[in-house]
């Protein structure tokens, strides 16, 4: 009985050998079918993931969506100020990433001159302006404004920057001062001499103001370790993004946490509609191409009459027959899914480079998943074979039907 | 014969024919979704990023330097140059007037605020200094060709949530930013007595509605403009002015120096809805301003709609290399399983140029009718798909339903080709014999 059984799974298993090498054109055809199918399936499901990140990463290309104020900035005319110091910093880097940037801003109202020759005493036209004490190694990360200037600084040029400041377009052109020019800034009685590193256009407040650093500023204002807000920019969904307001905003309890509303608001509706747009297409795209898959694959397996025809003339049930087109076709999809996922999950890869500039992260559940459906979809079409139970062997053998 | 051989074909196996045709449809089905979805994204995307609010202001030229923090700008009252108010409509008459969506002109005076309500006889009134920004809430605008348009800053700053009601037009109404509210002790529906920064003119409005902004608007009153040029002592004038427009992401053409076109690189660039030839148009029609773009929502804009779009384009370039792939095997497929009826057909004489010619066209008509079907099927996943998201159903275009039937085409004879050229080495004997 064991020694029958055996041998039937011998049998059963060569004649698999044979339905797959008897016709290698048409091997081909149904490997690539399915394997567009599989390979189209796990870079799109790579990409979706991977894409949805990279997503709230760009959204960060809009600058801050957080500000921490001191709680009575209010009246107008006053200035509070904020304590600049570690603890501030690890409070806020606790509920953030390790490079999420979270900058601080000192304002101040001074007046600003051009120094035309550090021997001659100073003339020409004092004018007040904002200068706005930062960081700016990365101001641009919060501004939301390429700084054209900043991007080419150097972690090296640090030291420099205490002496170097840069202008807004148009505060620059009412003082006349060009690139590589000195400027001095006098608040109350003191005075700080600074070269002028590059003028930026931001097309907002920005290019009425000085930028210097922090520490510059402070020295300018005996205002140690004091700042007037910090911004932060924190990527995320967002539901993410809420929590994060929330989470902060009981921790930080001498000051206030307020969203950036422009942004964080519109961003949610942007996000909430492109990821929609996102999921919707790619599920339409995979549900169609599943179908057209099967449909193809239908198509052969419906040719398969006269094998259908001959197994049962020479005795095979219908079950037995059935099962051994099945077992093909699991087989088939086995084999398209893995060479196809492993092709899509490529793809994928080099596509999030052409897309977002970085690699998407390939995402090993991708794979079993996209296997297991390619197997699926090449079973389901072979089901309709089920239907060629009722031929009459001898009908085929005559050519009819 | 011809003809009725090809007729025939369809007729005696329908079932594989609606099978092959099938896989045609839904793989069209599947390019066409794609791509009218990718076609159409752009702009409704474009428009969805203009909940961010205004991308251009517009600013006397001849201004002096705000002394603007966080928002509040510390400059003396009469310093400064204004803009007439009666030049607005003309900005709904430059070359890309359907692309701009709003704008507000803004005029800001600062104040003193208290509330009458507040006071009882033992404690005085809270005074607050604050500033009262006039602008339009919605206004109605006469535009020269005799139209009128709606805007102002529930257009340009839609993020601002006012609890309660917007002031009305020319009305003695106001909107109190919540901070400001909460501090001089007042409530939606009391009187508000404010006077100018110098107390010259006073006026007495009515809060009508609650603002919270996130922003230093919440310690502001918001007016109608023709009060805060009461107030100001300016009739008819503005300080600054939002602009929000629909524009087309800059690209490498659009940052160059406009000084440096020729003539017709010029023209192009003129009548690319880019934001910088818009703000280009706004400064000629609008004399004396210097138009600025807002870089901060311009630029992360661009960038992310540059990337959403590529990132649709290719997954309409995946989904048509996964129909394309799948119809051309399955064609293929459908060719070679008639290896007998190419013998026979060649036994009797026929040519391989005829036989090629007949299955060929077989798989023409079916490309057409698939396809066809297949563009219906997928404008109608289109509309689906356009109006669960955005709202808006796609467009159906003919350009692409002409991509569509060429691609079918294209697919369905390149996947025909190889077992034809093959079949057509075949000797008719052998395989008639079965072998």
């Amino acid at each position: 009985m064991a020694d029958r059984r055996a041998n039937n799974r011998v049998m059963f298993w060569r004649i698999i050998r044979r339905l797959l090498g008897a016709n290698s054109g048409r091997l081909f055809v149904m490997l690539l079918a399915l394997g567009a199918g599989a390979a189209v399936t796990a870079a799109l499901l790579n990409l979706q993931v991977d894409a949805k990140q990279r997503l709230t990463i760009e959204f960060r290309s809009f600058g801050a969506n957080f500000v921490v104020a001191p709680h009575d900035a209010s009246e107008l005319g006053t200035t509070a100020t904020l304590p600049w110091d570690e603890n501030v910093v690890k409070t806020i880097r606790a509920q953030a990433y390790q490079e999420t940037p979270i900058v601080p801003f000192l304002y101040l109202v001074a007046s600003a001159q051009k120094l035309s020759s550090p021997m001659l005493p100073l003339k020409g036209k004092q004018i007040q302006t904002v200068v706005v004490g930062t960081d700016l190694m990365n101001l641009h990360l919060v501004a939301g404004t390429k700084f054209p200037e900043v991007f080419g600084w150097e972690e090296s040029d640090y030291e420099n920057l205490k002496t170097e400041c840069f202008l807004g377009e148009r505060i620059a052109k009412q003082l006349g001062v060009i690139k590589g020019d000195q400027v001095v800034l006098l608040y109350e009685n003191r005075a700080e001499q600074l070269g002028v590193l590059g003028i930026v256009s931001a097309g907002g407040a920005e290019d009425n103001q000085i930028f210097m650093e922090l520490g510059t500023a402070q020295r300018l204002s005996w205002m140690n370790e004091r700042v007037s807000l910090i911004q932060v920019s924190y990527p995320g969904t967002p539901k993410e993004i809420q929590a994060f307001w929330s989470k902060l905003a009981s921790q930080l309890g001498n000051a206030e946490v307020r969203p950036i509303r422009q942004f964080t608001e519109g961003e949610a509706k942007i996000y909430n509609r492109i990821s929609g747009l996102l999921t919707a297409t790619v599920a339409i795209v995979l549900v169609l191409t599943g179908l057209c898959v099967m449909a193809a694959m239908t198509n052969v397996a419906m040719e398969r009459k006269n094998d259908v025809g001959l197994m049962k003339a020479i005795g095979g049930s219908v079950r037995r027959v059935l099962r051994l087109f099945l077992a093909e076709a699991a087989l088939l999809g086995l084999a398209g899914g893995m060479i196809g996922g492993a092709t899509g999950i490529f793809l994928s890869i080099g596509l999030g480079k052409a897309v977002f500039g970085a690699a998407a992260r390939p995402r090993l559940i991708v794979y079993p998943v996209t296997v297991a459906l390619t197997v699926i979809v090449a079973i389901l079409s072979a089901y309709p074979l089920r239907r060629l139970a009722s031929i009459r062997p001898a009908s085929v053998f005559r050519g009819e039907a | 014969m011809f003809l009725r051989l090809v007729a025939d074909s369809f007729g005696r196996r329908p079932r594989h024919k609606l099978l092959t045709g099938a896989a045609l449809a839904l793989g069209m089905a599947v390019a066409t979704a794609a791509l009218s979805v990718s076609l159409d994204v752009g702009d409704r995307l474009a428009k969805e990023f203009r909940s961010l609010g205004a991308n251009l202001l517009v600013t006397p030229q001849a201004d002096s330097l705000p002394l603007e923090i966080g928002g509040v700008d510390y400059r003396p009252v009469n310093a400064g140059a204004y803009l007439p108010e009666a030049d607005l409509p003309k900005l709904k008459t430059i070359f890309w007037h359907n692309n701009i969506m709003g704008f507000s002109p803004i005029l800001e005076v600062p104040i003193e605020a208290w509330s009458p309500a507040s006071m009882s006889w033992i404690t005085p009134a809270v005074a607050g200094k604050a500033s009262l920004i006039g602008t339009w809430a919605q206004h109605n605008v006469e535009i020269p060709d005799g139209t009128t348009y709606l805007t102002g800053v529930v257009k340009t700053n839609p993020w601002w949530d006012v609890k309660g009601q917007w002031f009305g037009e020319d009305s003695r109404q106001c909107v109190v930013g919540m901070n400001l509210l909460k501090r001089i002790g007042a409530r939606l529906g009391d009187d508000l007595n404010v006077s100018s920064g110098d107390h010259a003119k006073w006026v007495t409005l009515k809060v009508v509605g609650v603002l919270s902004s996130g922003g230093s608007e919440d310690e502001s009153v918001l007016a109608p403009l023709s009060v805060a040029q009461e107030l100001a002592g300016r009739p008819g004038r503005y300080r600054k002015l939002y602009v929000s427009a629909l524009t087309k992401p800059e690209d490498a053409f659009a940052k160059r120096d406009p000084k440096s076109f020729t003539p017709a690189e010029y023209d192009r660039w003129f009548c690319t809805p880019y934001i910088s030839s818009i703000a280009f148009q706004i400064q000629q029609e609008l004399l004396g301003t210097d138009v600025q773009v807002i870089r901060r929502v311009a630029e992360g804009e661009g960038q992310i709609l540059t990337r959403v779009r590529m990132l649709l384009w290719l997954v309409t370039g995946a989904a048509l290399l996964a129909a394309a792939l799948a119809v051309g095997a399955s064609s293929a497929a459908s060719v070679i399983e008639r290896r007998t009826e190419i013998g026979l057909m060649k036994a009797l004489g026929a040519g391989s140029g005829t036989v090629g010619f007949l299955l060929a066209a077989e798989q023409l008509l079916l490309a057409f009718v698939g396809g066809g079907a297949g563009y219906a099927l997928g404008i109608i996943l289109a509309r689906l798909l356009g109006e669960e998201i955005f709202g808006a159903a796609p467009e159906p275009s003919l350009a692409v339903f002409f991509v569509i039937i060429a691609l079918a085409a294209g697919v369905t004879i390149l996947g025909s080709a190889l077992p034809l050229r093959r079949a057509s080495r075949y000797e008719p004997a052998p395989i008639l014999r079965g072998e």
